[in-house]
């Protein structure tokens, strides 16, 4: 816009095209003066209201380093092939113990079992670099009253239902997601969310009466990168390529039996799951606290 | 970038020195030129100022002994099998600039906080003086929260570093066969999806354990033709964020206080004195959570979220 400014000068004026020169050359350091400083500390600017979040001071203070995360809900599923189990104990000492013999052999009345143990490896993320933009697509809703008796299924979908209507102003959804204080809604088209926002406010009928929801734009986030390193869990570990001879139950018990025994290098067992041959499972890790 | 801002300047120089020249046409020309290409730089810039990035370290003790164990799951569907599944929410806590002379104090009671934000002005006895102590709220930034899930398939790979050289088709074939060898690890491929641009591939085996055993080892010999190859093997995984938030942080129970100046005393005996003054509910006050003053120097103290606990 400026340069056709310029270019409006009776003649293409030197003097004129510098000074706009110049004006952009101040322009361009006073980006790149802000992008040396948001380097240094990220902050997020946003440009319009978010939901307020209650937060509190416990008594943490520390130097000026990178922000401090507190995670929480973790939970890691793993899958174990048939014929295998997981024996967790009670002191990460045994589990090493077992694991320096590669192969365990367990004495049964009339035969053997060969087997193999493995330490259990879990996938870790480290470090994760996250960056946040105003979305085109998404919005958020918010504004909804306490004890609303919808489950989350239900007033998803009473929002895509609304705002899935042309006539409202809306069009198709892509993405739903509850947050806490809102729900995200992304479409399939970018003028969508750019009018709702401008309209701002919409009675919503939810479970039987009309509430006043609004509505504004929403910050995505994206993982640039992702740290993941394969760690051995300290206190178990897996028991592979087990035979085909004894049931569910009785295997449970010969292998708790074997592996609580110190003369075969094992200790008391806190948690032992068999998968039979021919099956599969599944086990779950999370954190003790959460 | 920096090499950008040398062009930059450098293209200045170059207009800087034909000004003399007056009333050439090409010059006209040449230093709208140059101002579009300053425009466009301007435009990148803006673009890239609007997406902010941020780096978090986490702790990388996760599976540790903290690990709770539960056995089996009826699973939610079968992919659960052939994955390992790895989520987590994250807090970030938010960080606040404590000056010189200022204190905050966490009450037990939001009421109590904002009682005394309302009082304004408190006076507090520190070594026989009468310290004239204000309580306001405390501005807070904003902050972001999400969750952040992991995917590690248990029967896809991913193989980079495939030489160059062969039909794509061809090259497909060769991967099967050099994957399929059990000899080498390997087992019997389900597919193989090649690019040949990126000279990457991403193989799925048919059994379970396929996939860790060929992990064991960094690299993979890859056959072409009684040429022995070696090539990259690493494991597949998917990375997602979810219920990505972002909010403005609001304190409701944390209260600033200002004017803790000229104290000789040490910061611990100005807290405890702080706290006295606080909890008693003649001075308006409640019960105390926590005091943190910072009386010689400033220090950063980071803000929770009142609902989730840290591991």
């Amino acid at each position: 816009m400026e340069l056709n400014a310029a270019r409006s000068c009776a003649i293409p004026d030197i003097h004129c095209l510098l000074e706009e020169q110049a004006r952009l050359k101040k322009r361009f350091q006073e980006l790149q003066q802000l992008k040396k400083e948001s380097r240094i500390s990220p902050q997020v600017k946003v440009p319009f209201p978010v939901p307020e979040f209650p937060l509190v001071f416990r008594g943490h203070t520390q130097g000026r380093e990178v922000p401090k995360t507190s995670l929480s809900n973790l939970r890691i599923c793993c899958p174990l092939p048939g014929g295998s189990a997981l024996v967790t104990f009670d002191d990460p000492k045994v589990a090493e113990q077992v694991l320096q013999q590669k192969e365990h052999k367990i004495n049964l009345e009339e035969c053997r079992l060969r087997v193999q143990v493995q330490p259990l490896v879990l996938p870790t993320v480290t470090a994760i670099q996250v960056s946040s933009q105003t979305s085109g697509r998404r919005v958020l809703v918010s504004g909804f009253p306490a004890g609303l008796k919808l489950s989350e299924e239900q007033l998803l979908d009473k929002l895509e239902i609304f705002f899935g209507k042309a006539s409202n102003g809306g069009g198709d959804v892509e993405i739903r997601e509850l947050l806490q204080g809102g729900v995200m809604l992304g479409f399939t088209k970018d003028e969508v969310a750019h009018r709702l926002c401008q309209i701002g406010q919409f009675k919503v009928p939810l479970g039987g009466r009309q509430f006043l929801l609004r509505v504004s734009p929403y910050m995505s986030g994206k993982i640039q990168k992702a740290e993941i390193c394969f760690q051995p869990v300290p206190r178990s570990v897996v028991v592979l390529n087990i035979p085909d001879i004894l049931d569910g139950p009785e295997l449970h018990d010969v292998l708790e039996i074997h592996f609580q025994k110190p003369t075969r290098g094992g200790g008391e067992v806190e948690a032992l799951t068999v998968v039979p041959p021919g099956q599969q499972g599944l086990v779950v890790f999370t954190s003790e606290s959460g | 970038m920096a090499a950008g801002e040398d062009k930059t300047n450098f293209m200045l120089e170059a207009c800087e020195e034909l000004k003399n020249k007056e009333g050439n046409k090409s010059l006209t020309d040449e230093i709208i030129r140059q101002n579009t290409r300053l425009e466009n730089a301007i435009h990148k810039l803006e673009a890239e100022l609007k997406v902010t990035t941020r780096d978090l370290q986490i702790k990388d003790d996760i599976p540790g002994t903290k690990m709770k164990f539960t056995p089996m799951e009826n699973p939610e569907n079968d992919s659960q099998f052939l994955n390992i599944s790895y989520s987590f929410q994250v807090n970030l806590q938010i960080p606040y600039e404590l000056q010189k002379g200022q204190a905050l104090i966490t009450f037990e009671k939001e009421e109590v906080a904002q009682n005394v934000i309302r009082m304004g002005e408190h006076h507090v006895q520190i070594e026989d003086r009468d310290v004239k102590i204000m309580a306001q709220p405390v501005a807070l930034d904003s902050g972001i929260r999400f969750q952040v899930h992991v995917q590690v398939s248990k029967v896809k790979i991913q193989v980079t570093g495939i030489p160059d050289g062969l039909p794509e088709d061809q090259m497909r074939d060769k991967l099967e066969l050099s994957f399929s060898k059990s000899r080498n690890g390997g087992g019997e491929v389900e597919c193989v999806e090649y690019d040949s641009t990126s000279r990457s591939a991403i193989i799925t085996f048919v059994e379970l354990g396929v996939a860790d055993k060929i992990l064991k080892k960094k690299d993979y010999p890859l056959y072409i033709n009684q040429n022995c190859h070696t090539v990259t093997v690493s494991p597949y995984i998917k990375t997602n964020l979810e219920k990505f938030q972002v909010f403005s942080g609001i304190s409701t129970r944390t209260v600033l206080l200002t004017g803790i100046e000229d104290i000789q005393v040490d910061e611990e005996t100005v807290e405890d004195l702080v706290n006295i003054h606080f909890q008693r509910g003649k001075n308006g006050g409640g019960e105390v959570d926590v005091v943190k003053c910072s009386v010689s120097q400033p220090q950063i103290a980071y803000f929770e979220e009142e609902t989730y606990g840290i591991i």
